[in-house]
């Protein structure tokens, strides 16, 4: 009998909840990722493809299974708990229930939102990719967002870091991860060595497994950087055994950290740092994330108030020019005048850009993406398609874009062409709707519409917009679907 | 982080066995260089070789002039290496190794362990990436996995409050696969398990008594939390075919 190709072997076709089974994306070390399609019409909210994760927790897993259990029960607690905008999203979990494929029967299922790609693939394609430092910036991000909610990964590395099809980053495979209990917590029998600290490598034992930190997450960050901004591994060898020999000199003082002359400026003494041999020398995430922000040259959030009781929110919008072609290398930028007509009341339409001009793409042919430089907890407008071109930021509410404490000045002549918002999901009012006319009217044909509006998006959501217009206002409201949040300018009837 | 422990010949307590990390070395014989391993024999050599630890394995210089030294696996069927006089660094494959120096007619040994040797599974070469692999790692058919094997024997079959059993009760449960058990073959699994399993010494380690019997606790819960030993491991518990040599 040949070994399976895959920890989980699911026929192509395979029906569970609402989900047919396509292809493997991943398979690791217990674990397999398949693509799937919901097969029902209705979703109840479900999305129409997500990304399913078969941990083989079923009665036929030959080995390890009360571990296995173990695992699967991590992940889903920490997805369960923990909303985030780095952090994958789980949409549901289910357990298989058939008998008549018994090597299946019993494991379980996450429904979890479908990336585009690893970052390993990213850097397998192209290795030191011009974008890393944006990557790495929403990498430290989520490892903060995890510290700060008290849990440690315990296995960052390139393959458990996912790409959405918008370019943001999630960080995703939570089998390893753990709670913190006081200062530290306790690994699951796994990691992957050339992402492992010293202190892990071969570290003592009690009866319930092997004690790890947070500042194991901060080094395998610092090995993480290394590779994504020179293509190298930080520590030399040929093997990860060789490497493991080598992280343990470079530990005991034996020998030098030679890093690339290949890292960028600014990087050096953050990666040099993460990688100190005792974890108490390496920075906490916090420090970490503003180094990293700082070094990547984007904006990073005032600071984290997830999981904290919120204070009064201030209206503070604050306009960013996002240079994405520089970042990502723009071939295609369609910043040109724009034709436009004006409506009768005087609210000017645009003359949306050819389909052909919609999704610039890069020198690969990759269509480029900007939705990634919206910081968190924001609503962003973007004047060119895919998250591209200028970019204006708010927090709240906003009854004029065009005067009042902050503008949005590019969209007084200039039509918006994508949105994400990327407000947090525990917000009350998390979607955004706007409006053409100041103080959240409508304008023009949409005063004909029953929403009463031009646009609304609901959170986490991002995409290209007609780009035929400019909202003057926009308000937070609890659901797009909703038409409470509107009800102010409904005609009674 | 250490690749190798040399065990001195009559080592007893375990304080001067010597830990060497990947890329130390320690040399021995008669009178070595300073910090070596003292073999204290006339017919030794005064630098007899040395030890170097090389990632999870480790590599012996024979530095007399004209003995041929035998590095044997004790759990292999006759398994050994020789090491002629003069060879520099041959790589020894063992998990443990007894070393044999002849001596003026006397015959010599002296144990070295390798216990990060490690056993994992070759399936599931999946999709890319660096592969994320289990923190321990077990040779089942080593004799240190049927007594660990034993020591959950009780809990694997289904009762999980059964009290540990005694060292004389894993000798018998050793016996039918392994019928040379003795007491202080199972004790020094259990130590050997200890260092392999990284486990951390208990707070109870400075009272004599209570130290293997607390051993054997910590050993137990590790291995069932982690699942390194199951019930269809409870085989090698079983007699062995006749002939056959585990």
């Amino acid at each position: 009998m040949s070994p399976a190709p895959y920890a989980v072997v699911v026929p192509k076709g395979y029906r569970i909840g609402a989900w047919e089974v396509r292809e493997p994306l991943a398979s690791g070390a217990f674990a397999t990722v398949y693509r799937a399609v919901r097969s029902t019409a209705h979703g109840g909210g479900l999305p129409r493809r997500a990304a399913l994760k078969f941990l083989p927790t079923g009665t036929r897993t030959p080995r390890q299974l009360r571990h296995l259990r173990d695992l699967a029960e991590r992940e889903v607690r920490l997805l369960r708990r923990l909303r985030s905008p780095r952090l994958i999203r789980m949409y549901d979990t289910l357990t298989v229930d058939d008998p008549e494929h018994p090597e299946l029967d019993g494991a379980t299922v996450l429904v979890l939102e479908q990336a585009e790609e690893s970052l390993d693939a990213v850097l397998d394609r192209s290795p030191a990719p011009e974008h890393a430092p944006a990557l790495l910036a929403q990498i430290c991000e989520g490892l903060h967002q995890l510290r700060h909610a008290g849990w440690v990964h315990g296995d960052l590395k390139p393959a458990n870091v996912l790409l959405m099809a918008d370019g943001s980053v999630r960080l995703a495979d939570f089998n390893t991860a753990a709670e913190l209990e006081g200062t530290h917590a306790y690994t699951t029998a796994f990691a992957t060595p050339d992402y492992t600290p010293p202190e892990l490598l071969w570290p003592e034992t009690d009866e319930r497994g092997t004690r790890t930190r947070p500042s194991a997450d901060v080094w395998a960050f610092g090995v993480l950087a290394h590779v994504a901004l020179t293509g190298a591994l930080p520590l030399p060898g040929g093997s990860p055994q060789a490497r493991a020999d080598a992280v343990m000199r470079y530990a005991r003082g034996h020998e030098e950290l030679r890093l690339s002359p290949a890292l960028p400026d600014g990087w050096r003494e953050i990666v040099r740092d993460c990688l100190a041999p005792a974890g108490a020398d390496r920075p906490t995430t916090e420090v970490l994330l503003r180094r990293v922000e700082a070094a990547a040259g984007v904006p990073g959030p005032p600071r984290l108030s997830r999981l904290r009781p919120r204070g009064p929110r201030h209206r503070r919008p604050v306009l960013r020019a996002v240079l994405s072609a520089a970042v990502l290398g723009t071939t295609v930028l369609a910043a040109k005048v724009h034709a436009h007509v004006t409506a009768e009341d005087g609210t000017p339409v645009y003359a949306a850009l050819p389909k052909a001009q919609a999704f610039p793409t890069g020198p690969n042919g990759k269509v480029l993406y900007g939705y990634h430089h919206c910081p968190r907890d924001s609503v962003c407008f973007f004047s060119e398609h895919n998250g591209n071109g200028n970019m204006c930021v708010w927090r709240g509410d906003d009854s004029d874009w065009q005067s009042g404490r902050a503008t949005c000045d590019w969209t007084a002549d200039a039509p918006v062409r994508s949105v994400f918002n990327n407000l947090d999901d525990d917000r009350p009012d998390r979607a955004v709707a706007y409006f053409r006319g100041t103080g959240f009217r409508p304008a023009d044909a949409d005063r004909r519409r029953t929403a009463q509006r031009t646009g609304c998006t609901p959170v986490n959501s991002m995409g290209n917009l007609a780009g035929t217009y400019a909202p003057r206002s926009h308000k937070l409201i609890d659901s797009c679907s909703s038409f409470t949040a509107v009800v102010d300018y409904l005609t009674p009837w | 982080m250490y690749s190798v422990i040399v065990v001195p010949p009559s080592s007893g307590t375990g304080s001067d066995q010597i830990r060497l990390g990947a890329g130390e070395h320690v040399g021995f014989g008669r009178t070595p260089a300073r910090n070596g391993m003292v073999i204290a024999h006339e017919g030794v050599p005064r630098v007899a070789g040395e030890i170097t630890a090389h990632h999870t394995f480790w590599l012996l210089s024979n530095l007399s002039e004209d003995q041929t030294y035998v590095v044997e696996n004790p759990e292999g069927a006759g398994e050994h290496v020789k090491i002629a006089p003069g060879r520099v660094d041959a790589p020894v494959p063992f998990e443990f190794s007894r070393v044999t120096l002849p001596a003026a007619g006397d015959l010599l040994t002296f144990d070295v362990w390798a216990p990060r040797h490690a056993f994992r599974s070759v399936e599931r070469h999946g999709l890319g990436g660096s592969a994320t692999v289990p923190a321990f790692s077990l040779d089942r058919t080593k004799r240190y996995f049927a007594v660990l094997t034993a020591l959950c024997e009780r809990r694997l079959r289904g009762d999980t409050s059964a009290p540990l059993p005694t060292v004389e009760e894993v000798v018998e449960l050793l016996r039918p696969g392994w019928p040379k058990v003795t007491r202080s073959a199972v004790y020094w699994n259990i130590d050997y398990l200890a260092v392999k399993l990284r486990l951390r010494p208990g707070p109870d380690a400075a009272e004599p008594g209570r130290r293997v019997h607390g051993k054997k606790e910590s050993l137990v819960s590790l291995a069932l939390r982690f699942d390194l030993v199951r019930e269809d491991d409870l085989v090698v518990l079983t007699p062995l075919p006749s002939g056959a040599v585990r």
